[in-house]
């Protein structure tokens, strides 16, 4: 079980994604968010046992109930497959329920009282939804914990390893963590980044997808 | 997996044996809890007989490398196997952790 106090990294993601001033989304590259909010529900369900991967497979080794809604509807997904998958594989499957999996971390957040929901109309048409702050504890100390991390030579924690890599593959790092103090510990942070196997599957199906829409650009030069 | 424990001077050598999986893994990370909870600082895990490790596994070396590091020890890991060696550098934890070619060299390391 996650302790009530603890958000899930499917939280995490969703809460470091925003812009703290505007409650916006952070900028990020095609389909970087969904494929992040996929590898962290499949981050969370590792950390609480009810997987495991290789390169090769996701194996489910329990499909005992989480206690967590979102994360019990991902094993129940997970669970039903005949045969095990690669990682990279249930990220696409994945990836393509983040709508649902965004609206109920967005949602998770704001019952926590970290987030306040604000809907706006764009030209009185168009309706835009922001988040702004209302509590940015979690915020800040997610980030100073990481920040010590990066630029320190202590060893992660694993679950602080994972956040990173998650936050790395989908280029939020970049926008989080970035300064010249960060730029001299870029082989730090390359490092850090590859620790955990689904931050690493998360990385590669975004650079994959990026390469692939340049190469169907009608664009050349 | 088989779990073989010894003590080299104040050095406590964890022989690991088969692989080391989400199946497997809460065996180790119970038994380095112990073995910190124990008073053990300087703990080496030999991995000449493990045969793989998955990312749970990985998990308990990471987890249970740092504790020991917050308690003021130290581990070291010893003769990894090259499958084990291929997953350590793939996951990077050939630059954050200590890894030795043989568990003497490693236990020598940490005296």
């Amino acid at each position: 079980m996650i302790p009530s106090h603890q958000l899930t990294f499917v939280e995490e993601i969703a809460l470091l994604a925003l812009d703290d001033a505007s409650g916006k989304r952070l900028p990020m590259p095609t389909l970087g968010f969904s494929y992040a909010l996929a590898g962290a529900a499949l981050c969370d369900l590792f950390h609480l046992g009810r997987i495991d991967t290789d390169p090769a497979a996701l194996t489910v080794l329990s499909t005992a109930p989480t206690g967590d809604p979102i994360l019990d509807e991902v094993l129940k997904v997970l669970a039903a497959a005949p045969a095990p998958e690669p990682v990279g594989s249930w990220l696409g499957v994945l990836a393509q329920r983040s709508a649902w999996l965004e609206a109920a971390a967005d949602d998770r957040l704001v019952e926590r009282a970290i987030l306040r929901r604000q809907e706006n109309k764009v030209l009185w048409v168009f309706g835009v939804r922001r988040y702004p702050t209302v509590d940015n504890h979690e915020r800040i100390e997610v980030r100073t914990r990481l920040r010590a991390l990066i630029l320190g030579d202590d060893l992660p924690d694993p679950r602080d390893a994972t956040l990173l890599s998650l936050l790395c593959a989908c280029q939020l790092a970049a926008v989080i963590f970035r300064g010249p103090e960060y730029n001299a510990r870029a082989d730090r942070l390359t490092a850090l980044a590859k620790m955990d196997l689904v931050g690493r599957e998360v990385s590669r199906a975004i650079d994959a997808l990026g390469k692939a829409l340049l190469g169907a650009s009608p664009l050349r030069l | 997996m088989e779990i073989t424990v010894s003590n080299q001077n104040d050095v406590t050598v964890l022989a690991l044996q088969g692989r080391l999986d989400g199946l497997a893994s809460p065996q180790l990370e119970q038994r380095l809890d112990a073995l910190l909870a124990g008073g053990a600082r300087k703990v080496v895990l030999d991995c000449a007989a493990l045969t793989y490790v998955s990312s749970a596994g990985l998990r308990v070396f990471l987890g249970g490398a740092k504790k020991l590091k917050s308690a003021g020890g130290r581990a070291a890991f010893a003769a990894l196997t090259p499958a084990v060696h291929e997953v350590f550098e793939l996951s990077g934890f050939l630059e954050v952790l200590a890894v030795h070619p043989t568990a003497t060299a490693a236990t020598a390391s940490l005296t």
